[in-house]
């Protein structure tokens, strides 16, 4: 198992209380696998996201990281485990005023020396920069190598973001909302992308999505997040139109939406345009 | 194990990545000239490493370490000490009220795309008022630069010549130069926000008064808080340095002690100051949290005043009680200037006289010819004394920032109370030496420094180096802290070493500000090296002094016009140099 999760709880303090941001939740994840965590906003997913890369502790329960309990781990470990963890966060992950090829390079902070960061502030090794101009090319920005990344649209920031991944070269890929801010075209484009690193790389792959549809096409294996709980998990041609109903229940804004998405497959996240009506 | 991106890399048609060092050959022209002006800068300053070995020094440094113990806690003094606090204060408040009176109308007058440029301007036929207008905003401007431009102890000797020695002359002072600093800032914040939102009202026909109101205020006003409460710490210690020049309050009861040799009283006194700072810093933070006025949004701070947003809801009902308090403490502030007294018999014909004594300005060679090196003396001043001071900053600034100091609460892993200790107390020791350098003003490390090493530029630089490094390093710790979270999540969620996120994702997003911050101290400190002459630290400020204790006031208008163009020449060399570094 790559990631193992037994009764993980995380409650945060606030005003009118103790709130269970997730609550008991026991899954495991096995390599190379490929999942989808639905759910309403306020479920949950990003919490459970952040505890998955290892930048939140969960307040009881044991993470299991490829067999190793994160909790226990020193800030060495951690590192090494963070270094095998691809993350891909929805949006203002890149450090806005360093070139497309220096915030590739970045991928590779984990597995460098402190000599090689020194070096590689004033020029990276020939090794790193071409490894760094092949990953902006897979993802087709090797002639914007030059641009600072906040000179760069949406859609080519999110595509340096995976450069970035490629050039970590890591066993687990965590993409938090992937696709929340691109346009239909770019979706399919960031989605082979993505897709085709972890299938061809035999890497695992989690991802939160809220488009049903794009997790009905892409993942074999749903896990659906409701009020901080664990709603169901299953094989995604096990996942039934009720299930989805029962996930939207009460949302009153999604539920017509669950319907087309299961009968019609389209491409677009629906329910951003039916909020805009 | 799986194909990994060498593989790519080596089967992939791509082009060999251009190789394009990052320290272009041209440049070395530009190093030279900047290793030439640092000699000389050095050679002006009179810089003597060797001072601190001589035996000499040491026996004056321990002399005077062992008479600040005990301090002076007798009741008469320490009665003396808290009247001195008082006039203190009230001098910094009464400066900050008349700098803001000042400062805004001016600042608002003054910001360009208000008056003179941009979208609000583009499509406007062209027509007379429009063009007064335009100029009447550059006048401002000027005007602004020359309130800044001569340093706050400046003004104040003039005012005690034209208003007499005691506070109301400080706080004049203060307001003066306060305001045209303040004014400066007001206009550039006011600039600087998101154009867009103005472009959207002013399509849909706003009054300039109502974009002004709806799109640039809000905008500015956190910055504009926060920087109003910066500048009442500025004036908490430029207050106590105006008691120098007889403004009365902890600088002239500091300077008094110095003279008398009584060593105990001055570190009563240095205590009573930097707890006054310390106090006022206090209030400010409160008050800017209250306000929800520091950090922009996005950034670590930020999300620490979004948590504890709660707090403010609250307060809604003590809200009018702590206006009245506020109130009250400005009119008392101003009665304790001096302000109410009754106007004093020949004020007017007084600055009258002083005015017309001082024009026209002496303009002859062989003045010039004596001005020339306490001239170079001032820029070697505060160039040196800015490095030293980069040098103090940028050592304390890491081990203050918290960011990088504390891991969160919620950060997975194992933690051990032994390095959790550790990293406080390296924290707090880093924080506390921060505020130390930062709570004595230069005139009083100038006076220790003289102490050391003798009379001249050398202390003085020592004095600058010392002061500016404490305000640089809290300026970079608060800079890195408040760089944009994500990014640097991002870096740590790939497994980067501290040291690595600080190289790759703090410093690159926190350069241009850290570079703005140390051009605008260096401009400060130019200010403050034409004053340092006033109690033997070199430069100009003793030619100033001179001439006013003489009645030369018309050689004073001469030395003032010198400053005046040596300021502007070197904030616009300043300008320039910042809005290249933050174009990188």
């Amino acid at each position: 198992m790559i990631y193992s999760l037994k009764e993980i709880t995380k409650s945060y303090q606030s005003r009118q209380g103790v709130v269970r941001a997730l609550d008991e939740l026991t899954f495991d994840v096995r390599p190379t696998e490929r999942v989808a965590l639905l759910g309403p906003s306020g479920a949950g997913k990003t919490t459970l996201f952040r505890l998955l890369n290892a930048t939140l502790r969960p307040t009881s329960g044991t993470l299991r990281f490829d067999g190793h309990e994160v909790s226990a781990m020193s800030s060495r470990e951690l590192r090494q485990m963070r270094r095998r963890i691809g993350t891909i966060y929805q949006q203002h992950q890149l450090v806005p005023s360093l070139s497309a090829l220096d915030n590739t390079l970045c991928g590779k902070l984990g597995s460098w020396s402190l000599f090689e960061t020194a070096r590689s502030a004033a020029l990276p090794s020939k090794d790193n920069a071409t490894q760094a101009m092949a990953a902006l090319e897979l993802v087709g920005l090797a002639d914007k190598h030059r641009a600072r990344a906040d000179e760069l649209s949406g859609g080519q920031q999110q595509r340096l973001t995976i450069a970035r991944v490629l050039m970590q070269d890591p066993d687990v890929i965590l993409a938090d909302e992937p696709f929340a801010s691109l346009d239909p075209a770019l979706t399919e484009t960031i989605a082979s992308l993505l897709l085709g690193l972890a299938q061809n790389g035999k890497r695992t792959l989690v991802a939160t999505l809220h488009d049903v549809d794009l997790a009905l096409r892409f993942f074999p294996r749903i896990i659906a997040l409701r009020n901080a709980r664990v709603l169901f998990d299953k094989l995604t041609s096990e996942v039934s139109r009720e299930d989805l109903k029962s996930l939207y229940a009460g949302d009153s804004d999604l539920e017509p939406l669950v319907d087309t998405a299961i009968e019609t497959p389209s491409r677009e996240p629906k329910h951003k345009q039916h909020r805009a009506q | 194990m799986n194909p990994s991106i060498n593989n790519i890399a080596r089967n992939s048609t791509a082009q060999e990545w251009p190789q394009a060092p990052r320290v272009k050959l041209s440049r070395i022209g530009v190093a030279i000239a900047v290793a030439v002006g640092l000699i000389i800068c050095w050679r002006a300053a009179e810089i003597r490493p060797t001072a601190f070995f001589e035996p000499g020094t040491a026996a004056a440094l321990w002399a005077f370490i062992r008479g600040l113990f005990p301090p002076d806690l007798s009741l008469e003094f320490v009665r003396v000490v808290g009247a001195a606090i008082i006039r203190t204060a009230a001098l910094a408040i009464a400066g900050t009220t008349l700098a803001i009176a000042i400062g805004f109308p001016l600042g608002v007058m003054s910001t360009p795309t208000l008056w003179q440029r941009g979208v609000l301007l583009a499509g406007e036929p062209p027509g007379v008022m429009r063009v007064a207008m335009a100029w009447l905003s550059r006048v401002c401007r000027a005007l602004l630069g020359l309130l800044r431009a001569v340093p706050d102890l400046m003004w104040g000797l003039f005012f005690v010549v034209a208003v007499g020695l005691g506070p109301l002359a400080g706080a004049l002072a203060l307001g003066v130069s306060y305001g045209g600093m303040l004014g400066r800032v007001y206009a550039d914040v006011f600039e600087d926000v998101d154009p867009r939102a103005l472009e959207a009202l002013h399509a849909t026909g706003a009054r300039r008064l109502q974009v002004f109101l709806r799109a640039i205020w809000p905008q500015a006003k956190p910055s504009i808080v926060a920087y109003t409460l910066y500048l009442l710490e500025c004036c908490a210690r430029s207050a106590a340095v105006l008691g120098f020049i007889g403004a009365g309050g902890i600088g002239y009861e500091i300077n008094l002690s110095m003279r008398l040799f009584e060593y105990g009283q001055v570190l009563t006194l240095i205590m009573a100051l930097v707890g006054l700072v310390a106090a006022t810093d206090f209030f400010s933070r409160y008050l800017r949290r209250r306000l929800h006025a520091n950090a922009p949004a996005g950034s670590l701070a930020h999300e620490h005043f979004e948590n504890e947003r709660g707090l403010r809801s609250r307060a809604d009902g003590r809200t009018r009680a702590t206006i009245v308090i506020f109130v009250a403490t400005i009119a008392a502030s101003f009665y304790v200037t001096g302000f109410f007294s009754e106007t004093r018999t020949g004020l007017l014909s007084r600055i009258v006289h002083f005015i017309g004594e001082s024009f026209p300005p002496e303009l002859n060679a062989a003045l010039l010819r004596q001005l020339a090196w306490p001239l170079v003396q001032t820029i070697g001043i505060s160039v040196m004394g800015t490095l030293i001071g980069i040098a103090i900053g940028a050592a304390l600034s890491l081990p203050a920032t918290s960011t990088l100091i504390f891991t969160g609460d919620d950060e997975a892993g194992s933690r051990s109370l032994i390095t959790r200790g550790a990293r406080a107390f390296v924290y707090y020791a880093a924080r506390l030496t921060l505020n130390m350098l930062r709570s004595i003003p230069e005139l009083v490390w100038v006076l220790m420094c003289i102490l050391a090493v003798g009379l001249g530029p050398f202390p003085g630089t020592l004095a600058i180096g010392l002061h500016s490094g404490g305000v640089l390093g809290k300026l970079y710790a608060e800079t890195l802290e408040e760089v944009p979270a994500r990014p640097v999540e991002a870096l740590r969620a790939s497994g980067a070493r501290p040291l690595q996120i600080l190289l790759w994702g703090i410093w690159p997003q926190a350069r241009p500000t850290l570079i703005s911050y140390t051009v605008l101290r260096w401009e400060m400190n130019l200010r403050v090296s034409t004053i340092l002459g006033l109690v033997g630290g070199g430069g100009l400020g003793q030619a100033i002094y001179n001439n006013v204790q003489l009645g030369f006031y018309s050689r004073t208008t001469t030395i003032v016009a010198i400053v005046y163009v040596l300021v502007i020449t070197m904030d616009w060399m300043g300008d320039r140099l910042r809005s290249r570094r933050t174009a990188i």
